[in-house]
């Protein structure tokens, strides 16, 4: 598997422009040079000489270079390694560092009494008064109001039938703190098809965040901790599984690609994404079909970490066949893209991106929106004023 | 995973005609691709080359002229539901301007580019954009010249602002333009031209149909000709649009960064295909296979050792010129085809696989575009029209 280490597949790239033809930034921009200029290029040069491409930042890593490249050339990785690099020399920006450390920040709000309730006003309040945007986080978005209590917390108190099959959850950092209720509708549809549920608290961030802002020694540390804990589970013969399609393609793929290890590669074939593991459990004749109809109409937005895992749309497949008309809103990238639309100075280029789902969906042809990418959620609710759920919540529905 | 009427492997232009002819039959698509495909790299115009005194082996004596006419038939369904609106036919070539002011003759032509009326037009307005790489009016102008030696050119320059940023390509350009077109047209009213001029422009009126091209049409007397022009090119990306509206109105089901590793088979069934991620493998059941993954450019097919080419899915026989003499023509630009182009899968008139002996191999598996060998498709100039029209047949069979 080494040769899907992403500096080795810069080599393939013929130079084609396939990647630029498809890239939302550049549609959106054109401050950006492309993923084929920066990725491929100028990331097989400046390892060699010191030159900084300063349009490196405006890639958002949504990762639509690589599902149009023809020749296996991991582009937005070779971007974020780029980013790095120039994050060695140059400080980073006050929100780029709070943006990324999503976790960190969460974590201590929790140990201050009330802080989660305070924080949350504290938000609305800074927003209004233009915090955020002095902050350089783009002050016409909300920040994501925190759960009273975060998911790994409330955990302990859900009910659960003993069995011997069970399933890790990796909650990611929104789940876990903003949208608690996706991991109980997880653990319900889990506990429905004869699944416990554990959670592993020594879990920390995937690292999303931390490798688009170019933190990668802490995203590597964030690595190194959760393969440990992915291997761990793997020799009890217990799957780690995620309603999260950024932080499942960060732990399938992503590491693999960053930093290269046999063991990123090996951790990762025990990380399912949820809809995929229970798919697999259709396969082998094994899931709970017991569903009551689900007479919905769900507009569909499949996020661009969900595409790139070449898993099929098994959420399409088992939402259809409990009964709901599920319809695809096709519409490309939603342009939030984790934290980039958070920055002010992206914030404008994500909208724009996005405009074309957000017209979509204004159509409201439909009962819900459904998404598995906590972030896509937020940005099309912030389009649109219309929320969309996680798929699994919808699912959850259908078992009584 | 539900078992699919049809898969698809493979995502350019036979990938995305093969599954928009099945899909129009009613039957439940699905299709697998690895890469983008090349449309966002073509001229968007279709050569069929020639379909009169063929070997028997060539693709066309297998896919047949009825099914030539068909798919051209079906091509023009797609493109007009896109508003891309498409001239020509196969039996008469209409030429179309490239970047560099020759002509070139294809089959099928997006509307915007045909430049068959030029004979007819009084004046010729070459308009270059400020900024915009890779498209030099005044070469163009010095070789278009040649073929028009007695017209009047006026080469003008139109600054769109464009400077600042990167370096504009023909998609930056039309993606810039996409909803924004009046300052264009401003400029085009102001060279003055009469109807009975032409101004030729590089391709930058939009990106999805011709939705660009006619809010400023309808201001300009004169025609405004589009030319062909380096990559990524909007004629491709147009067409490749319109193919995807057509699949996405159908409910085809479209799926991207999977790439086929093999087949399952039964005897002479395919029963489905392994799609190979990062992590695992994945089943997809169908009841036919469409293979378009394209030759050696595409890794429909790959040659580790000379004189072994091999096609990395199913590993059929694949056909090649033995003896390294006759691999390569060392005159590039001679009237002789290249050996090594011709090589490629070998087919029966169902389009299903044979070995030398002329076996066989799998009874529902059909092979379009540049997998099929036989022909060099490059020099002969057909490989467009060997995509759409295997791809139709090999859906309707």
């Amino acid at each position: 598997m080494s040769d899907t280490k992403a500096i080795f597949t810069g080599d393939r790239c013929l130079s084609c422009t396939s990647c630029m033809a498809n890239c939302p930034v550049m549609a959106a921009i054109k401050d950006y040079r492309g993923p084929k200029l920066v990725g491929p290029a100028h990331g097989r040069m400046h390892f060699s000489q010191e030159d900084i491409e300063e349009s490196l930042n405006y890639c958002s890593n949504c990762k639509s270079c690589d599902r149009a490249c023809p020749s296996g050339v991991a582009i937005s990785t070779l971007n974020m390694l780029q980013r790095a690099e120039y994050y060695k020399k140059h400080e980073h920006l006050r929100s780029e560092d709070m943006l990324a450390h999503g976790e960190r920040m969460a974590n201590l709000i929790r140990k201050i009494p009330f802080g989660a309730t305070f924080s949350n006003l504290g938000m609305s309040i800074g927003k209004a008064l233009g915090v955020f945007s002095a902050l350089g986080i783009a002050g016409e978005r909300n920040m994501p109001a925190y759960a009273a209590t975060p998911f790994k917390d409330a955990f302990n108190s859900i009910k659960q039938p003993a069995s011997a099959k069970k399933v890790v959850l990796f909650t990611g950092c929104y789940i876990n703190d903003n949208e608690p209720h996706v991991g109980n509708a997880f653990v319900k549809v889990m506990n429905a098809n004869g699944y416990e549920v554990l959670i592993d608290k020594q879990f920390k961030c995937c690292g999303s965040p931390l490798v688009v802002t170019g933190y990668l020694d802490e995203a590597r540390q964030h690595a190194d901790n959760n393969i440990a804990r992915i291997l761990d589970w793997k020799q009890k013969n217990i799957p780690v599984v995620t309603p999260c399609t950024s932080c499942s393609l960060m732990l399938k793929e992503e590491y693999h690609e960053l930093f290269g290890e046999d063991k990123f590669h090996e951790a990762a074939t025990n990380v399912y994404d949820a809809f995929e593991f229970l798919e697999m459990l259709q396969e082998r004749g094994e899931f709970n079909d017991n569903l009551k109809p689900l007479n919905q109409r769900l507009l569909y937005h499949v996020p661009c970490h969900l595409k790139s895992q070449a898993i099929g749309l098994p959420a399409q497949d088992i939402l259809e066949e409990a009964g709901a008309n599920v319809n695809l809103a096709d519409s490309g990238c939603c342009g939030i893209s984790g934290n980039y639309g958070f920055r002010k100075e992206k914030y404008e280029i994500s909208m724009k991106i996005g405009a074309k789902l957000f017209a979509r969906v204004k159509q409201h042809d439909f009962d819900k929106v459904i998404c598995d990418c906590g972030t896509c959620r937020m940005q099309i609710h912030h389009g649109t004023d219309i929320k969309p759920v996680h798929p699994i919540e919808i699912l959850a529905q259908a078992y009584q | 995973m539900k078992t699919s009427d049809v898969i698809v492997i493979g995502g350019g232009l036979a990938g995305l005609m093969a599954a928009s002819v099945a899909a129009s039959r009613k039957q439940k698509v699905t299709v697998l691709t690895y890469g983008s495909g090349s449309l966002p790299l073509a001229s968007g115009a279709i050569d069929f080359g020639s379909l009169e005194n063929l070997p028997a082996h060539h693709p066309y004596k297998k896919i047949g002229l009825k099914a030539c006419d068909e798919a051209a038939k079906f091509f023009y369904e797609v493109t007009e539901q896109a508003n891309l609106p498409y001239v020509g036919k196969l039996s008469a070539l209409l030429p179309i301007v490239t970047a560099v002011g020759t002509l070139k003759y294809s089959a099928l032509v997006p509307e915007s580019m045909n430049a068959s009326n030029l004979a007819n037009k009084k004046k010729f307005f070459i308009v270059g954009i400020n900024g915009l790489k890779d498209f030099y009016a005044s070469m163009l102008a010095n070789n278009l010249k040649k073929y028009f030696p007695n017209k009047t050119f006026e080469i003008a320059k139109i600054d769109l602002h464009l400077l600042g940023g990167r370096d504009i390509t023909c998609m930056d350009a039309a993606q810039l333009l996409t909803d924004n077109e009046q300052p264009f047209a401003n400029e085009l009213k102001a060279l003055k031209a009469s109807k009975d001029d032409a101004i030729i422009i590089p391709p930058i009126l939009g990106v999805a149909g011709d939705f660009s091209r006619d809010v400023v049409q309808t201001q300009i007397r004169a025609q405004i000709i589009e030319t062909t022009c380096l990559p990524p090119s909007p004629p491709g990306i147009r067409l490749q649009r319109a193919f995807m509206k057509y699949l996405q109105a159908s409910g085809v089901r479209f799926f991207e960064n999977s790439k086929v590793v093999r087949g399952i088979t039964d005897g002479k069934k395919v029963t489905g295909v392994i799609v190979e991620n990062a992590v695992r493998e994945k089943i997809f059941p169908a009841r036919k296979i469409i293979l378009a993954t394209g030759g050696f450019y595409s890794g429909g097919l790959t040659m580790r050792d000379f004189d072994q080419p091999r096609e990395p899915i199913f590993d059929l026989p694949v056909f090649f010129p033995t003896g390294a003499e006759n691999w390569s023509n060392m005159q590039l630009f001679s009237d002789k085809p290249q050996g090594f182009s011709t090589t490629g899968i070998l087919t029966n008139d169902k389009l299903n696989p044979i070995d030398a002996d002329g076996n066989v191999l799998f009874d529902n598996l059909h092979v379009v575009g540049a997998n099929l060998g036989g022909c060099d498709k490059i020099f002969e100039r057909s490989a467009g029209g060997i995509a759409i029209a295997s791809a139709y047949k090999g859906a309707t069979l």
